[in-house]
């Protein structure tokens, strides 16, 4: 049984790939991830400047038992539930656009409370299951926004909790790389792509995402990203290699002061030894 | 139902202690653990012997120890037959203490512990390490006698003066010496009930302890070292040798990536280590980032009952309905959350889902 969350930012992109482009391709994936088998379980969220939204299932749609409901029963003979699905993905995602008032310049979204919400969900998902039965889960990222600083520590803290549970988190970037999202994927196991063309959305979604970790190690996918760990110093935000740390608060400086400036705490310098320098006999000119 | 609202009381009762404000602890901790093998554990009373029981849950410990403390190190000394020998040295690879632990279910468990021989043992390694960290001994005790060759009160007053904080679990009594110990040094002192106790006392000793005066602050240099993934294609790989090998009986093998001390250039495989050949401690972002929800803890959440709120009832983390009799609501945000999302976010989460959004930068 797996299980796979899905995350696409409501963020508007390049005019010739639209978000409902997007969304076209990220149901492609859903429905073909849960016709891979009957016990697969799909949950999609979208997540935008102003807060997270589950997509599907939603709390209004009480699921499984609609039978004779005009809205799941597709004349073209379609799987219900995959058309039920991408129904209730395509009205939730309308409400959304609907509701949100874009304020502001602010183009980044905050993906560590989406993480945080979807590892709740599988959290629960797992309670639910009898003793006995195991589920195992992966997030998939769908990002077209840019990083938010911000959120360094809720989102390491976030990968750290998916890797104690065992869920892989992979990435599939649009735009512009993301730092925290390579090192999310590698700490966690998952896969990072940047997609070089857009319009080949699904058909990368379906490649490299669609099967899960067993089945990944017997197919040709992209290499993996090589991951810059290099920390940033608190003063300049540059990366070092070689850096001070304070024992107290564990920030990381470039140079050495006596001062920590989180946590204001003086430090003891070691001071080098005194040497008395030694009198030399100026030899007297001839 | 009723495990979670046993571990929820059980994480009321941690937290009651916890203000919002954070208290400064311990990062860099070296811990040697002293588990006793003498014949006292070979008693059956804990499944299937003693030894066994206290090896697997010591594999556990090691786990997640280097999960709440990413830079710090444990060793490991065994006590038999009045002699102390070291298992492990002090490292902060958890792999080899683990593999070391899980030899050790073979070891005949013959003699006497030497509580003397084990704490001298350690001291050895200990009083070199500097200031600014922490040294701490645990001493998991079973037996009820202890052989010593000299004066054990001189040693506690030689392990008062270095700052070492000696805790003891006892597996089967209380014995005086051990109180006088752990209360001279600092440390704690408890004696299992069952099973589940042990497995309670000895993951208390996870969480770092909290700063003492005494302990300098001071920088501490190291290096970030960037992975490289090389493949035979590239013209500048070079093979190297890891350096982490040395100790290893098996063959080194040449590998052309890894990590690359920034000072030295001595490959490794895996970090946190402290590079052999120039000294300085290779560390990754990451595993100070783990440190960090120590610093920052979160606040608990306020519980309430279910019936005070309005509108629809759905937790706001897992999106289930809320059916139990009291949700949590987060003192920022005002987020409400049902028992298991409150117990999954203090524990393993450590942010607020909700909050997020209306933070500002740390």
């Amino acid at each position: 049984m797996s299980l796979m969350l899905n995350n696409a930012p409501c963020t508007p992109v390049s005019a010739q790939f639209t978000l409902s482009k997007c969304m076209d391709a990220v149901m492609v994936m859903g429905n073909a991830h849960m016709a891979m088998a009957r016990t697969n379980k799909l949950a999609v969220i979208a997540s935008h400047c102003q807060g997270s939204h589950f997509l599907y299932p939603s709390k209004s749609w009480s699921g499984g038992d609609g039978g004779g409901n005009d809205a799941s029963s597709s004349g073209d003979g379609k799987y219900e539930l995959l058309s039920a699905a991408n129904n209730l993905i395509a009205e939730e995602i309308r409400n959304i656009m609907s509701k949100i008032e874009v304020t502001g310049n602010s183009t980044d979204t905050l993906l560590a409370g989406s993480l945080a919400k979807a590892l709740c969900y599988i959290h629960r998902l797992t309670k639910e299951l009898e003793v006995g039965q195991e589920i195992k889960s992966r997030i998939l990222v769908v990002k077209a926004a840019e990083d938010c600083a911000l959120q360094y520590m809720n989102f390491m803290n976030v990968i750290f909790a998916a890797q104690k549970q065992n869920i892989l988190i992979d990435a599939c970037v649009l735009d512009s790389d993301s730092g925290l999202l390579q090192q999310a994927c590698d700490i966690t196991g998952g896969l990072y792509l940047k997609i070089p063309q857009k319009v080949a959305l699904a058909q990368y979604l379906l490649w490299v995402f669609l099967p899960d970790s067993e089945q990944r190690s017997q197919l040709v996918l992209p290499p993996p990203a090589h991951v810059d760990y290099r920390a940033a110093c608190f003063c300049h935000r540059n990366l070092i290699e070689i850096g001070y740390v304070c024992s107290v608060c564990l920030s990381i400086f470039c140079n050495f002061s006596p001062i920590c400036t989180t946590c204001e705490t003086a430090f003891k310098i070691q001071l080098p030894q005194i040497v008395k320098p030694k009198k030399k006999k100026l030899k007297q000119p001839m | 139902m009723g495990s979670a609202q046993g571990g929820r009381v059980r994480l009321t009762q941690s937290h009651s202690g916890r203000d919002t404000v954070p208290v400064q602890t311990e990062k860099m901790r070296h811990l040697y653990v002293v588990i006793d093998c003498s014949r006292s554990m070979e008693d059956q009373d804990l499944k299937p012997n003693r030894l066994t029981s206290t090896l697997k849950l010591m594999e556990a410990f090691v786990d997640e120890y280097f999960d709440q403390n990413p830079i710090s190190q444990v060793g490991i000394i065994t006590t038999k037959n009045k002699r102390a020998e070291k298992l492990t040295d002090l490292a902060g690879n958890p792999k080899k203490h683990i593999t070391a632990l899980m030899k050790a279910v073979d070891t005949v468990c013959v003699g006497e512990p030497s509580l003397y021989n084990s704490l001298n043992l350690a001291i050895q390694t200990l009083k070199h390490m500097p200031g600014h960290t922490s040294r701490e001994i645990l001493i998991i005790l079973s037996s009820l006698t202890t052989c010593d060759p000299a004066n054990i009160y001189e040693l506690i007053k030689t392990l008062k003066s270095l700052k070492v904080r000696v805790s003891v679990i006892g597996l089967s009594a209380e014995v005086r010496v051990c109180t006088v110990l752990t209360r001279e040094t600092g440390g704690s002192y408890h004696v299992i009930l069952d099973e589940s106790h042990f497995k309670e006392l000895l993951m208390l000793h996870i969480k770092p302890p909290p700063a003492s005066s005494s302990s300098e602050c001071s920088l501490i240099r190291m290096g970030f070292p960037q992975h490289t993934i090389a493949s035979v294609t590239d013209q500048d790989a070079k093979p190297s040798f890891s350096m982490s090998h040395l100790d290893s009986s098996s063959g080194p093998g040449l590998s052309l990536g890894g990590y690359f001390c920034p000072q030295c250039h001595a490959t490794y495989t895996e970090l946190p280590v402290e590079c052999k050949v120039c000294g300085l401690t290779l560390v990754s972002a990451p595993h100070l980032a783990r440190s960090f929800h120590h610093l920052f803890p979160l606040q608990a959440f306020i519980e309430s009952p279910v019936e005070n709120l309005q509108g629809d009832r759905f937790c706001q983390a897992c999106q289930a309905e809320l059916k139990d009799k009291s949700v949590f609501s987060c003192p920022s945000c005002h987020s409400v959350f049902c028992v298991e999302c409150d117990l999954f976010i203090h524990e393993s989460l450590h942010c607020c889902p909700c909050c997020i959004y209306r933070q500002t930068a740390p």
